[in-house]
């Protein structure tokens, strides 16, 4: 590897233009701060995008291809860890909003308090947040403003309360959503249109969603999904302050004299090694990645990491976990159409209640089986080939749904992201190792979440219905967070309320590394949010930031 | 269609004619034909020699004009992994004629449909056999619930079940779902070229929701093609 000249320092550097590194390059740049922001993938264009199933879930079209990224995994620190592909999430200008769904609900006031409402758990390390919903609600209306968000206000009785609507309606009712709504309504439950990344009509120049089958795990050719990519990046370039690198892998942060960081050094698309420095770096590289470059991050100073005196990066990493009811219905629901995972949800089960003997719950919502395309479509219990595969394909790919849950998994202290001892990613780096052993409250919650929403398909109209519990924590939501938690006390936490790490004052983890506890609904919605008010922060500290970080630079030349 | 057309042009291959026979006729039992079409009539043995040809039907153009080339570290990935793959089908055409051999005195295209049905379940479950070692069963994965999985962890069988089905339900741009027969079988409206999604021309908004009253939505005619 050759090493290139110095570029110019920069105000900022982002590491990381996913959903939080591009909510702070538009944050930023639209208020006059230049920005360079490192991104290791490249920067693909919609037009590099489109409805093939086969390359998109199968062949690691977007997803990070497991020979050159790969991850290790095992269940406690006692037994050796094996390669698997855990928690991927693309790596690309855009991150994972490149091809998500966009299920944006918020999270609920008590979500920030849950060490206070529901006392301590034997095993967990639960912790109250620094913040509460109401610092961050005027973020919400700001993201969802930004993005045009679908959805409908006031329908979720769980909801925090909103200074205003969406700024769109809610997607039209899918077949699946009617099914999913009526069994609701018969059980007495709360059921609402999923707040929904898609444009149910043109908004800020882009046209209304044409409605595809090829949306979750897709790019999207029309650019009518919102994602970082197709809404924050091209307005953050749009300034001309956004000096956005892709194919620049940044392998380590560099701390100066003082003990604050210096640089970042990254390997750029030819090779060459490049160190860029600036006065504030904000980490935005996903829980597991960041957490995995602050390990690579070594010095005299921080031997076991960079702001890792506490000996807490990597710790408390929560996933969520993925799984579902499938029903199977007399007439056709066509659950593959629109992408699969759209329209209905329900927060029933969402909010703590100790009568049930566990901690917690989770978001429930309609979904296609799987990823419900042809290809990946299959049914839990079918057989996998010969005549009777066949035929379940035949009359149950029209006829299935799924209400799937997104299990709230609590955070350990011996659950954690570290360095493999034994692997190294195609760039020769050590790869990230996931130690987790699933709470006993993460299987009994998963338990009862499968249980009703096997009976939101009942009453729903299923003539069948199969229960899928979640026997593990497999990191499947491709949800990851809490790797570098926020709080006041140094000695508990990695990084402060403004998520700008204890030890190195113009060090931010932006993403959500920085939640104390996973919480039972999509993270995303929240990771930008808090990107934005950490982002505002950091701009009504400006003059400061800026003195100290020209401080530092005179002192490194 | 255009890509038919290179495909007989090309004719890419990568097993010799009796491993071709071999995983073809496997192939007829993952995905029967009966009165709809199966794995035969789809073409998905010439879905899978494309495959595995090279490095040069990884991934079509996403307005299906032809396939992407890779180069870097993503094209020797998709080497290695092709050659994973091809060893592991060369394996697995040897087991089952030993298995074939063992219990029928033949090769297994020579077999009955139900007595390859018989051979095939006994390789899925690793049933020991005098002929070789029964390979040590892998953990395997599940049906994919929201993620992809590592397709070089599987064993044989479950390999050829998903390539099985690849190349009966993929875009016919790759070669398989010979006129969209898979996707006809299953009752899935597939978009008629790669070029209708990646315009925007593909919309589902018909199976989606019934009569829906959203003015934004009007004037908007599912196209679903051929
Ligand atoms: C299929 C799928 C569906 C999803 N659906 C939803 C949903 O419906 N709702 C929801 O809320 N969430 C959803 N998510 C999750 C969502 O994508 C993530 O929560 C979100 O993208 C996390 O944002 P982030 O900024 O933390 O990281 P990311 O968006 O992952 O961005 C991190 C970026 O950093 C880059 N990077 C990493 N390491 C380095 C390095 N060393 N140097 C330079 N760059 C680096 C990566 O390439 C990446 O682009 C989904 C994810 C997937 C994969």
């Amino acid at each position: 590897m050759a090493r290139k000249p110095r570029p110019d320092r920069a105000e900022v550097c982002i590491i990381g233009a996913g959903a939080s590194g591009a909510t702070a390059a538009k944050v930023l740049t639209e208020a006059g701060v230049r920005v360079v922001a490192l991104e290791r993938g490249p920067w693909r264009r919609r037009e590099s995008f489109g409805g093939d199933e086969l390359a998109n879930i199968n062949r690691y079209n977007l997803w990070p291809d497991p020979l050159l990224n790969p991850r290790t995994a095992r269940t406690s620190a006692a037994e050796p860890a094996r390669e698997e592909l855990f928690c991927p999430v693309p790596q690309m200008v855009g991150g994972g909003t490149v091809h998500w769904q966009g299920w944006l609900p918020r999270f609920t006031p008590n979500d920030f308090r849950l060490r206070t409402i529901a006392g301590p758990l034997e095993g967990a390390s639960l912790a109250d947040w620094p913040i509460g919903y109401d610092e961050l609600e005027p973020y919400y209306d700001r993201v969802e403003w930004a993005f045009g968000v679908s959805g409908l206000a006031g329908a979720n009785r769980f909801e925090g309360p909103r200074s205003r609507g969406y700024p769109c309606p809610p997607m039209p009712m899918s077949r699946y959503a009617e099914n999913f709504h009526r069994g609701c309504a018969a059980l007495g439950w709360n059921s609402f249109p999923t707040p929904q990344a898609a444009l149910s009509r043109p908004f800020g120049g882009r046209p209304a969603t044409v409605v595809s089958a090829f949306a979750q795990q897709h790019g999207d050719p029309t650019g009518t999904r919102s994602s970082a990519l197709n809404v924050f990046v091209p307005q953050a370039a749009a300034t001309g302050r956004y000096d956005l690198r892709p194919d620049c892998y940044v392998r380590e942060l560099v701390l100066d004299a003082e003990g604050r960081l210096r640089s970042a050094v990254y390997e750029d698309a030819d090779g060459d090694l490049v160190e860029q420095e600036a006065d504030l770096f904000l980490l935005a590289c996903g829980a597991v990645e960041s957490a995995r470059l602050l390990l690579l991050s070594r010095s005299g100073r921080f031997p076991a990491g960079l702001a890792n005196g506490s000996d807490l990066v990597g710790r408390n990493v929560t996933f969520h976990e993925y799984s579902a009811a499938i029903g199977l219905f007399d007439d056709p629901v066509y659950a593959w159409a629109g992408g699969g995972y759209v329209s209905a949800s329900s927060f029933q089960f969402y909010e703590h209640d100790e009568r049930r003997g566990f901690v917690s719950g989770g978001h429930v919502a309609a979904a296609g089986v799987g990823i419900p395309l042809p290809i990946n479509w299959r049914l839990p219990g079918a057989p996998a080939w010969g005549a009777e595969a066949k035929r379940v394909d035949r009359e149950a790919f029209n006829h299935s749904m799924a209400v799937a849950m997104v299990l709230h998994d609590m955070p350990q202290h011996d659950n954690r992201v570290d360095l493999d001892d034994g692997m190294v990613d195609a760039w020769g780096l050590p790869v990230a190792r996931i130690t987790l052993t699933p709470h006993r409250n993460d299987l009994d919650q998963g338990r009862f979440l499968i249980d009703r929403s096997a009976e939101i398909l009942e009453a729903g109209g299923a003539r069948s219905v199969t229960k899928v519990y979640a026997e593990r924590v497999t990191g499947n939501c491709s949800h990851q967070h809490g790797t570098a938690r926020m709080g006041d006390d140094p000695a508990a936490s990695v990084l402060n309320r403004w998520c700008q790490a204890h030890e190195v004052d113009n060090l931010f983890v932006i993403d959500g590394s920085s939640f104390p506890t996973g919480t039972g609904a999509n993270p995303t919605l929240t990771i930008m949010a808090n990107a934005w008010r950490v982002c505002d922060h950091i701009l009504a500290n400006r003059g400061r930031f800026a003195r100290a970080g020209l401080a530092a630079s005179g002192a490194s030349r | 269609m255009a890509g038919e057309a290179a495909i007989e042009q090309e004719a890419p291959r990568a097993f010799d004619p009796h491993q071709r026979d071999t995983v073809a006729a496997a192939m007829a039992r993952i995905i029967p034909s009966d009165e709809t079409p199966g794995a035969r009539e789809a073409g998905t043995i010439d879905f899978l020699e494309r495959f595995l040809s090279g490095t040069g039907f990884i991934y079509a153009k996403p307005d299906g004009s032809g396939f992407e080339t890779l180069s870097g570290r993503h094209e020797q990935a998709w080497r290695r992994r092709i050659d994973i793959l091809r060893r592991r089908y060369a394996e697995g055409v040897r087991e089952l004629d030993g298995r074939s051999r063992h219990r029928f005195g033949r090769d297994f295209v020579a077999l009955a449909p139900q007595e390859q049905d018989e051979i095939l379940r006994a390789a899925e479950r690793h049933e020991a056999w005098p002929g070789g070692e029964a390979p040590a069963a892998d953990a395997g994965t599940g049906p994919a619930l929201q993620q992809t999985s590592a397709e070089i962890d599987l064993d044989f069988l479950p390999l050829l079940v998903l390539h099985t089905r690849q190349g009966f339900l993929a875009d016919p741009v790759y070669g398989g779902n010979r006129d969209q027969a898979g996707w006809r079988a299953i009752g899935f409206p597939g978009p008629a070229s790669l070029a209708e999604v990646h315009s925007g021309r593909y919309s589902t908004l018909a199976w989606f929701a019934e009569g829906h009253t959203d003015p934004s939505f009007e004037n908007r005619k599912p196209h679903h093609g051929a």
